[in-house]
């Protein structure tokens, strides 16, 4: 039931998402991690290397020595990573179609944490074990709890996506960046639609929303999202309970700046039957910032974290963006059977009150209010990706305790990643 | 996809254990100009089941003359090593699908990709 849940929740909130929002990530320009760049150039020649998760196939086209294939459960973007010639397969990171010792070495950027259960996360990276060589190396890459300012507060999260963060004109004014352009022209110029000149951002992962966050000018973003119980958790039917979130629950953010001009995302609310059946999974959530804010701009940048040669592509969504997702996340939690999926801000404490309150009801008032945007914003869904973000040590002792097939070399936080670089061994049975 | 990626996949089907190397059944193939890299070749050719590269090629009517058993001193031949680059890295299967040898599952590829995604009950 557990294996059913998670995989569930999974195809509503990782790869239906990923489907939907991939044409706004196949510029495949974007830069790698340096750090993952690195694993890849100090590969001997001849070396074969799969990258497993590999999304638009960004890392597939580093060091021309090696031999390199990636996979994905997501159709739109392995389809891109085709178009940029590269070696690509549909497959799922818990069923990997590759001979046992294949490869010499593996990459999983920012992938893992998209398992909703321990017991999954640790059969992906001992499927990947099994697909590496004795002496190969595995890198991989998690969001990490813990964030240069702040952390998150809980590690199981739906993160809404926004594929336009910056808005027009208006308070902020522009940011003076050039924007990375988009390689599919049509898409971004309809969603700037009448808005600006100014193309998408796009980005495959996380890791590459932090390395764009580089380069984001001073404004800071606030985001909501959305906290979760694990499913791990959740199936302990000792602590099965409704929460509640109340206004004292309510903690304050850095304040987010400007008024509202941007857009308004429409929640697509995929992952409704799943919360319908799980109604214990959420609790009260706290608004902790941005995707991107989760690098948190400001310090980051200013931390002259240069070496990440980041791409000249602003994406940090200006903060007028924000009270707009906000307020409408809060207007489609309304429409969503546990009225206590919510994401609150102090600024908008009444406004969310009063959803919460109106409950199922809301349902309705949200949809008059939001048709006229929702059907120009079609392409700009707003979508929850649910992420198990790591904490620090987190990854390592998963290795260590349960994939000996493993030993660790060595970890690291690499911007908002921790980061592992395992070596395959050879086990010996008595 | 490739031969050398070929060479990679396996049937993944519950309960199968013989499930490498699939069969390659192709509608489309195409042939591509790669650049020939001979040390490149040497070092992968010890990576390959030779076996099976050999029956994937035939399978696309591409054996290219290919030895069923490697020979030694490869690493100079360069005529040889031509002749696997070809192979490896320049033969493409576009659409057709790989069969599971023991179950005898397909699993399709289109636009150049395998889709290797089993459904529940497969897995």
């Amino acid at each position: 039931m557990m294996e059913e849940a998670a995989s569930q929740l999974e195809r509503d909130h990782v790869h239906s998402v990923y489907d939907k929002i991939a044409p706004y990530f196949n510029d495949s320009r974007y830069k790698a991690w340096p750090k993952v760049r690195q694993f890849l150039l100090d590969l001997p020649l001849g070396s074969i290397v799969a990258d497993i998760g590999c999304g638009n196939g960004k890392y597939l086209h580093i060091n021309k020595d090696v031999f390199k294939l990636g996979c994905d459960v997501c159709r739109p973007l392995v389809d891109f990573a085709w178009s940029q010639g590269h070696e690509v397969q549909m497959c799922d990171g818990l069923r990997l179609p590759y001979r046992d010792g294949c490869f010499d070495a593996v990459l999983s950027i920012a992938v893992i944490h998209h398992f909703s259960t321990k017991e999954r996360r640790i059969r992906a990276i001992k499927e990947m074990a099994r697909t590496l060589r004795v002496g190969g190396r595995i890198m991989i890459y998690v969001w990490a709890m813990e964030q240069k300012r702040r952390k998150f507060e809980k590690q199981d999260i739906f993160v809404p996506w926004n594929p336009n963060p910056h808005s027009a004109s208006g308070f902020n004014g522009d940011d003076g960046r050039p924007r990375r352009r988009a390689t599919t022209q049509s898409v971004s110029e309809a969603m700037d639609g009448t808005e600006n000149p100014r193309k998408i951002r796009s980005t495959s992962s996380v890791a590459d929303e932090e390395d764009v966050a580089q380069t984001v000018p001073q404004q800071r973003t606030q985001r909501p999202w959305f906290f979760s119980r694990s499913l791990d958790s959740v199936f302990d039917f000792g602590s099965l309970a409704i929460s509640w979130p109340s206004s004292r629950d309510l903690r304050p953010l850095s304040s987010a700046t400007a008024a509202n001009e941007g857009n308004k995302p429409n929640q697509r609310a995929r992952g409704r039957g799943l919360i319908k059946q799980v109604s214990s999974f959420f609790s009260p959530p706290s608004v902790i910032g941005s995707e991107e804010d989760v690098f948190d701009p400001d310090t980051d940048k200013q931390k002259g974290q240069n070496d990440s040669e980041a791409p000249s592509n602003p994406t940090n969504g200006s903060s007028k963006e924000h009270k707009g997702v906000s307020v409408s996340l809060v207007q489609e939690c309304g429409s969503l059977a546990l009225p206590d999926l919510i994401s609150l801000q102090q600024e908008h404490l009444k406004q969310s009150e009063d959803q919460r309150v109106r409950g199922p009801l809301g349902r309705e008032h949200q949809e008059g209010t939001q048709s006229p945007e929702g059907s120009e914003e079609h392409a700009e869904a707003s979508c929850l990706r649910y992420y198990h973000v790591f904490r620090e040590g987190e990854l390592a002792e998963l290795i260590e305790h349960h994939v000996e097939e493993l030993h660790v070399l060595h970890g690291y936080f690499d911007h908002a990643n921790w980061c592992v670089v395992a070596e395959k061994v050879q086990l010996w049975k008595i | 996809m490739k031969l050398l990626t070929h060479n990679m996949l396996t049937s993944h089907v519950k309960g199968v254990t013989k499930g490498y190397p699939l069969l390659i059944k192709a509608t489309e193939v195409k042939v591509n100009e790669v650049e020939f890299n001979p040390k490149f070749v040497c070092r992968m050719i010890p990576k390959l089941e030779w076996s099976a590269l050999v029956q994937a090629a035939d399978q696309l009517g591409h054996r290219e003359e290919l030895p069923g058993e490697l020979v030694a001193d490869y690493e100079k031949n360069e005529d040889f090593l031509k002749r696997v680059h070809r192979v490896l890295l320049e033969v493409e299967v576009i659409e057709g699908c790989l069969q599971c040898p023991e179950s005898g599952r397909e699993f399709p590829i289109s636009r150049g990709i395998p889709n290797m995604l089993l459904s529940e009950d497969e897995a």
